[in-house]
């Protein structure tokens, strides 16, 4: 289990290393190097996902390691309350940077919209709660879509229990 | 100093997630000198009358905010939106360029273009196009009352889908004897373009070119360039 202590409470993932052990083992080695440790929600969507484990306060963005390999097509559904990968738009490229998703993204799921998707790799099995009050915070907007909070939502400490 | 471009974003209201990226992409492109749209930003334009749709609207107010901040914004259209006119550029700020330009990109004479032009085995679509550009056809077009241009345009986009289900895929990429001209013509090393949806950097006798993909629901990419070169810009998101 993992656990993400946030300024909002604290959050338990239970990761699925069965279905996604290359993402999982990616995750998980991120947590013990302590990178996730003072990382922001940047983008926090209220009907869709919360996602972080890439900035610094202040949209400072963090240095990563090598990107670890597209596992999406392992059964397991961007449901509400599961946690996934982000990426660009390389299938390949996900590196430190999740979501969790506050909805049921079905456009996210294998093969999506691109042949791959967006790999999920585990669930929140505890603060569902947290995670609904982040998808809550005040967010700026700029143009017409801006979606980074107002107030900084940190993860102070994440921990592999 | 750096130089944005997108193009194929193909904005529409059945896409919100898509509008969404646009405008994150939007306000992450503040501090550019410029950005480019090199066509296709919209799926469907149907003429300027059509700007205070609340779609519309919005995201035309997004491109003004950056034009505002400092940023130039340059419009060349594409095969989906070569109706926008003068309204449209007062709106947002934007300028008109013509169908092929050259521009100074950090140093580097480059060519920018929609790209449909250089499709040149398309025959059918060459056609149509040469009768949608004519001046007359449009006049005529937006004579028309906007609900039934709209009604026109949604059926005509139906039957663009259909057809590239069936059409050969390297009738839908470009011609190269009609890329060694175009490098030719203009005398650049350096063409980006879009249209083709085939993000790619293909190094050719003629120069560099770069193809700009589409957007859609989870990824928008630009390309950024600056003195030191052209490379991808975009972050990861779903």
């Amino acid at each position: 289990m993992i656990k993400l202590h946030t300024n909002h409470g604290v959050i338990a993932l239970e990761l699925d290393a069965a279905k996604a052990p290359k993402t999982v083992a990616n995750f998980e080695q991120y947590v013990k190097d302590g990178f996730y440790d003072g990382t922001i929600f940047h983008r926090v969507i209220g009907g869709f996902m919360i996602q972080g484990g890439g900035f610094e306060p202040g949209m400072k963005q963090k240095s990563t390691q090598a990107p670890v390999e597209n596992e999406a097509n392992n059964g397991l559904k961007n449901e509400v309350g599961t946690i996934a990968m982000a990426r660009t738009s390389d299938p390949h490229s996900a590196t430190a940077q999740f979501f969790i998703n506050v909805a049921d993204n079905d456009f996210l799921n294998y093969p999506g919209q691109d042949g791959w998707g967006y790999c999920v790799f585990g669930r929140v099995v505890e603060g569902m709660d947290v995670v609904n009050k982040i998808k809550g915070v005040k967010t700026s907007r700029a143009g017409f879509h801006q979606d980074v909070p107002v107030e900084d939502v940190v993860i102070e400490r994440a921990e592999v229990c | 100093m750096l130089t944005l471009f997108v193009s194929d974003v193909h904005l529409h209201p059945s896409r919100p997630q898509t509008a969404r990226r646009f405008g994150e992409f939007l306000a992450e492109a503040q501090g550019a000198a410029a950005l480019y749209i090199l066509g296709d930003l919209f799926d469907a334009w149907a003429g300027d009358d059509d700007l205070p749709d609340p779609f519309n609207a919005g995201v035309c107010s997004a491109l003004k905010a950056l034009v505002d901040d400092g940023t130039q914004v340059f419009f060349l259209p594409g095969n989906r939106d070569f109706l926008v006119r003068e309204a449209f550029a007062a709106a947002t700020g934007a300028r008109f360029l013509p169908d092929e330009s050259v521009v100074d990109v950090a140093g580097v004479a480059t060519l920018l273009l929609h790209g449909d032009t250089l499709c040149t085995d398309d025959r059918a679509y060459a056609d149509f196009r040469a009768q949608v550009r004519s001046p007359q056809w449009q006049r005529d077009f937006l004579a028309r009352p906007l609900a039934e241009r709209k009604a026109e345009i949604a059926v005509l986009r139906a039957r663009s889908e259909a057809g590239k289900r069936v059409k050969p895929a390297e009738l839908m990429d470009v011609n190269p004897a009609a890329v060694a001209q175009a490098y030719a013509r203009h005398g650049v090393a350096r063409i980006i373009h879009g249209h083709t949806h085939r993000m790619a950097r293909h190094a050719e006798a003629g120069g560099e070119r770069w193809v700009l993909p589409d957007w859609d629901d989870a990824h928008g990419v630009a390309l950024a360039c600056d003195a030191a070169g052209c490379r991808w810009f975009e972050f990861p998101a779903p």
